[in-house]
This record gives structure tokens, C-alpha cells and sequence, in this order.
């Protein structure tokens, strides 16, 4: 159980994290959400005592990271993938985590295994991908076979075989009860993984709520696009006599409650013809494109920092 | 502690930046003991250029040459400690140790115990070059004679110290090309012209302690030349320099968060 309660983090005078609160459950994948420079990492790191937070709580089990007795074994952290020493093979890596940890540093070839990487075993880090290095950060993540993970952009630099590895790696983890932290800025990664989302803007939570009521709400169904506003009204009119609820935005259709093969069938009654027929987007990627855009777009009223009013401004 | 020392002692061996300190400090010994050799005795413009290898001063200057690869040890201590910065393993080592002043303790005695056996390699390395050359040019070839068991007993120690003071200096200034520029300006430099403008300065600073703990408290060797602790002022200064460092550290940039 991971909680972090009013966590507040001050560098200088940016306000990184700005009164954050949210809790990360058992047995669940819990997404960590947000565009870069959300303070999704900032956060992460307070978890793990590696940044000390302005004021506020961030709690592993009822007790702050370094007040744990044993934190290997108890939290697993894969952080970006840099943490390693060119010249260090990938087993001597994880082996002195092994000793510092007291665990059996056989655990260094199980987790090896795991991971995908033990045929790069005994090569120096310096040889090894972005991918790799990911893989050996999750490596050394679940050393400890930790009952938490708190994983920072863990499929940054995956190939798709990878990032379809990890996702089954987390549910498996989940389905074992572990409680898992995993953040992103890439929302298909998330959408496919946790059950439940953290949206952070801006320091903030935005949305915390599980992932089907955001997928379920305002939104989905179907994009039904037509030649023009007399075929649009047409088709609705046969969509809304087969049951589906339909809303006519003027030559296209944002459909509900009916399956693509019905708008076909629809639109070959009505004698219309149909120029796109696509998913609509998801009340998810809705929510998150809203928050991306307005902080790419710089129309937040809150953008009093001058380096933002600048970068607005050129 | 134990653990955490085993896992540092793994840390130095698993890369191959020791071997490298190691060759070159045996190759600044392996120097010394040249230009011992060759110029021991030998005649340049009608005066000796060194006193011949029959001299107590030129047999102790051989063996001390043994202490000229301590800076090596010294940037080994400082690498031991920046180098988890520069690479952010430091944040590995955090998540397992999280409580700092620990790990840096662990760091402290892991440097001063592999200083202690990289002195011990330098000797013996010394041992096996100037032994023989001593006995074919007809010197001494006692190794107990004109304090040789102080000068190569106190190199060990040396070494192993002054790895401990680049560790503290490492965790205080955490750059690494910085800590080394300081380190090896320092002892090359600032200590080198007020151990001979300020003797009396220069024996509290630590190439001084350095000279202090292998009694090699002349130019060459030479003894009573220089204002010089005793061996024992000489360890604890060094002693008090690394782990000084290492207490401000400890309070100060160790603290700091890892972002």
C-alpha cells in the first residue's frame, strides 16, 4: 500500500509537486499519468526518500522509506534507466545490491532470467541498448522480490516485444497481490496495463479514479463521418430507430450504444455513404490530451513563472 | 556493516579503474627506483650525483619510492565516492542504504581496507625490484636495517589513509573532475611549495603526514631534513583529514536530494 498525502515539493521557486494526495493499492496496477514535467518523478522520489519532500507524507505501508527495515525486500524501485556503471557487468550490478541487501546472490541470475537478460549476464553495461538497461532496471527492481514496485517511464526505449513483456510482467505482479506504482506520459501504456489512474497536472492530481469509469465515461462509441448534413441527419434518424444514442455535430456522428456492423447496416438503409467510421476517442485520452494541450499551449492563467511567459511569449 | 562492506569491496573490483591506479602507482615507484638505480653513485661533472647504494639514504629513498603512487590512492577514494554520482548509482545505493551517513561509513572503511592491500601490493612490488638491485650493486640487502619495516609498513598504512581522505573529499565536493583538480593540485602544488617555503606549515597538511608515517622526511630520502610529526602525529592527522571531510559531508552535500 503506497499513500502520499498533501505532498509538497519546492525547488526554489518552481512548485514541482503542489499538494499532491492519492493512494496505490494491492493486488492493482495503479498508472501514474501525466505529461512530462507533471512532477511524476519528483513524486516517485519522495517515495523513496531520495528527495525530501517541502512537507507533507508519502508512506510505503504506513512508514516513510527510510524507516523500513529491510527496503530491498519490501519496495522495488526502477528508476530512469541511467543508474549504472559503464564499465560494471549486469550481473556485478545486481550482485552488490545483493550484498548491501544480505539476499543470496544466486537471486542476481533468477532476476537476470526474469528480466530477459541472461544471456547479456557478464557484459559490461556500456554494450547494452536503452531497452537493456530498462530490462536491467527491472531486474534490479524485483531483486528483493518485493511485495511494492514504484517504477518511473519503465517502457521508455522498449521495443514492442518488450513493452508487451512488461505489461504481462505487471499484471502477473498485480495478480500476486504486489501493489504497483507505475508512471508514464504515454497514455496507450497505461491504458493497457493499470486499473487504476492517478492524472497528475502541474504538481496536481487532476483525475484519480479506476480506469473503466474513465475509459466508460464521456465519450467512446463510434466517429461516423457522411457527405454532408442531409446525410447526417438521415443516418441518425436510422441509427436512433435501431437504438443507439446519436449526436449529430454536422456531417459527422458521435454514436453509442451499437456496434459498428449496425451503423453499416444503418447507412446502407438510409442510402448513405459513409466516410469515416472510426472508435471514438476514449474519456482517458480525452482527459489527458486536454491536459497535454494546455500545457504545450501555455494558456494557463497560472503561467506567472517567467520562464513560461517567455517560451509563451516567443 | 559487514554487508555494506562487502557490497563497496565488490563495487571496486567489478570495474577495472583500480587496475589502472594500481599500474600506475607501481609504475611512479617502479620510476623512483630507476632513477635510483642509475644514478646512485654515478659521477656527473666530477661530483656523486646520489651517495652509492652503500648509504642508509639512498636504501631508504628506494624503498620509500614505494609511497609516490599514494595520490593514486587518494583519487581512487575520491572516484569511489563521485563516481556514484556521476554514473546515479548513488541512487541505487541509497534505495539500499537509505540511511546515508551508513553507507558512506561502509565507504570509508572499504577504501581504507583495499588502500591497505593496493600498499601492500606497491611494497612487495618494490621489494622485488630494489631487493635484487640493491644486492648486485653491493648494497644493503637486510630488509630490517635503516628503517625499512617504517617505511614500508607506514606506505601500507599511507595508502590505506589516504584513500579514506579522498573518499571524505569525494563525498564533500561530489564532482568528480573538480575533487580530483583539488586533490592533485593540492598535493602537487600548494603542498609542494609550502612544504618548502612553510616547512613548519607543511608537516600539518597531508603529503606531510604522508612524509610523517614512511619517515621519508628528506629530498631524496635523507633524513632530518624537514619539519616532521612523528609516525603516529602523522596517522591521526590524516585520520582527522578524511574523516572531517567526511563529517561535513555527511551533514552537508550527502543530504542532498537525488533528483
Amino acid at each position: 500500500m503506497i499513500l502520499v498525502e498533501e505532498l509538497v515539493k519546492h525547488f526554489g521557486a518552481v512548485r514541482a509537486v503542489d499538494g499532491l494526495s492519492f493512494a496505490a493499492r494491492p493486488g492493482q496496477v495503479t498508472g501514474f499519468l501525466g505529461p512530462n514535467g507533471a512532477g511524476k518523478t519528483t513524486t516517485l522520489r519522495m517515495l523513496l526518500g531520495l528527495v525530501e519532500p517541502t512537507s507533507g507524507r508519502a508512506l510505503i505501508d504506513g512508514r516513510r522509506y527510510a524507516d523500513l527495515d529491510n527496503p530491498v525486500e519490501r519496495v522495488g524501485a526502477a528508476l530512469e534507466a541511467t543508474g549504472f556503471h559503464p564499465g560494471r557487468t549486469a550481473r556485478d550490478h545486481l550482485r552488490v545490491t545483493c550484498l548491501a541487501a544480505e539476499l543470496p546472490t544466486g537471486r542476481a541470475d533468477e532476476a537476470l532470467e526474469l528480466a530477459g537478460l541472461a544471456d547479456a549476464a557478464d557484459r559490461r553495461v556500456v554494450g547494452f541498448s536503452l531497452g537493456m538497461r530498462q530490462r536491467l532496471a527491472l531486474a534490479a527492481a524485483v531483486l528483493g522480490q518485493p511485495p511494492v514496485l514504484i517504477l518511473d517511464e519503465p517502457a521508455n526505449g522498449l521495443d514492442p516485444a518488450g513493452i508487451h513483456w512488461l505489461r504481462g510482467f505487471l499484471r502477473h505482479l498485480a495478480g500476486l497481490g504486489c501493489t504497483v506504482l507505475v508512471s508514464s506520459h504515454v497514455l496507450a501504456e497505461v491504458e493497457q496495463t493499470a486499473d487504476h489512474v492517478v492524472i497528475v497536472a502541474r504538481g496536481r492530481v487532476v483525475r484519480d479514479a479506476p480506469l473503466a469509469e474513465l475509459v466508460g465515461e464521456n465519450g467512446g462509441g463510434l466517429l461516423v463521418g457522411t457527405e454532408g448534413p442531409d446525410d447526417a441527419a438521415g443516418l441518425a434518424a436510422a441509427l436512433e430507430r435501431a437504438g443507439a444514442t446519436v449526436r449529430v455535430e454536422g456531417e459527422r456522428l458521435r454514436v453509442s450504444g451499437v456496434a459498428a456492423a449496425e451503423v453499416g447496416r444503418a447507412a446502407l438503409a438510409a442510402g448513405a455513404v459513409l466516410t469515416e467510421l472510426s472508435a471514438g476517442r476514449s474519456g482517458l485520452e480525452k482527459i489527458f490530451l486536454e491536459l497535454t494541450m494546455a500545457e504545450l499551449g501555455g494558456t494557463d492563467p497560472a503561467a506567472g513563472d517567467p520562464a513560461v511567459s517567455t517560451e509563451a511569449a516567443s | 556493516m559487514t554487508r555494506l562492506i562487502r557490497a563497496e569491496l565488490l563495487k571496486i573490483r567489478s570495474t577495472r579503474m583500480w587496475l589502472g591506479m594500481l599500474a600506475l602507482s607501481l609504475g611512479f615507484a617502479l620510476l623512483g627506483l630507476g632513477f635510483y638505480i642509475a644514478l646512485a653513485g654515478a659521477e656527473m661533472n666530477g661530483e656523486s650525483a646520489l651517495p652509492p647504494v652503500t648509504d642508509p639514504a639512498t636504501v631508504r629513498g628506494m624503498y620509500a619510492s614505494a609511497s609516490a603512487g599514494t595520490l593514486f590512492m587518494m583519487i581512487l577514494g575520491i572516484i569511489g565516492i563521485t563516481g556514484e554520482y556521476r554514473f546515479q548509482t548513488i541512487t541505487q545505493a541509497f534505495l539500499v542504504t537509505p540511511r546515508r551517513y551508513r553507507l558512506l561509513a561502509a565507504k570509508l572503511l572499504s577504501y581504507f581496507l583495499f588502500g591497505l592491500a593496493f600498499g601492500v601490493a606497491t611494497v612487495l612490488f618494490t621489494v622485488a625490484v630494489a631487493w635484487p638491485a640493491l644486492a648486485i650493486k653491493g648494497g644493503s640487502t637486510s630488509l630490517l636495517d635503516h628503517d625499512i619495516p617504517m617505511i614500508l609498513g607506514g606506505t601500507v598504512l599511507a595508502m590505506g589513509l589516504y584513500a579514506l581522505v579522498g573518499l571524505g573529499l569525494g563525498a564533500l565536493v561530489r564532482n568528480q573532475v573538480a575533487a580530483i583538480i583539488i586533490a592533485v593540485g593540492w598535493v602537487q602544488l600548494v603542498e609542494a611549495i609550502v612544504t618548502v617555503a612553510l616547512p613548519e606549515v607543511g608537516q600539518w597538511l597531508p603529503a606531510g603526514a604522508v612524509r610523517a608515517i614512511t619517515r621519508t622526511t628528506g629530498r631524496f630520502g635523507g633524513m632530518g631534513e624537514l619539519d616532521t610529526l612523528p609516525a603516529w602525529g602523522g596517522t591521526l592527522l590524516l585520520l582527522a583529514y578524511g574523516l572531517a571531510f567526511a563529517a561535513i559531508a555527511a551533514f552537508t552535500t550527502t543530504r542532498r536530494d537525488i533528483t
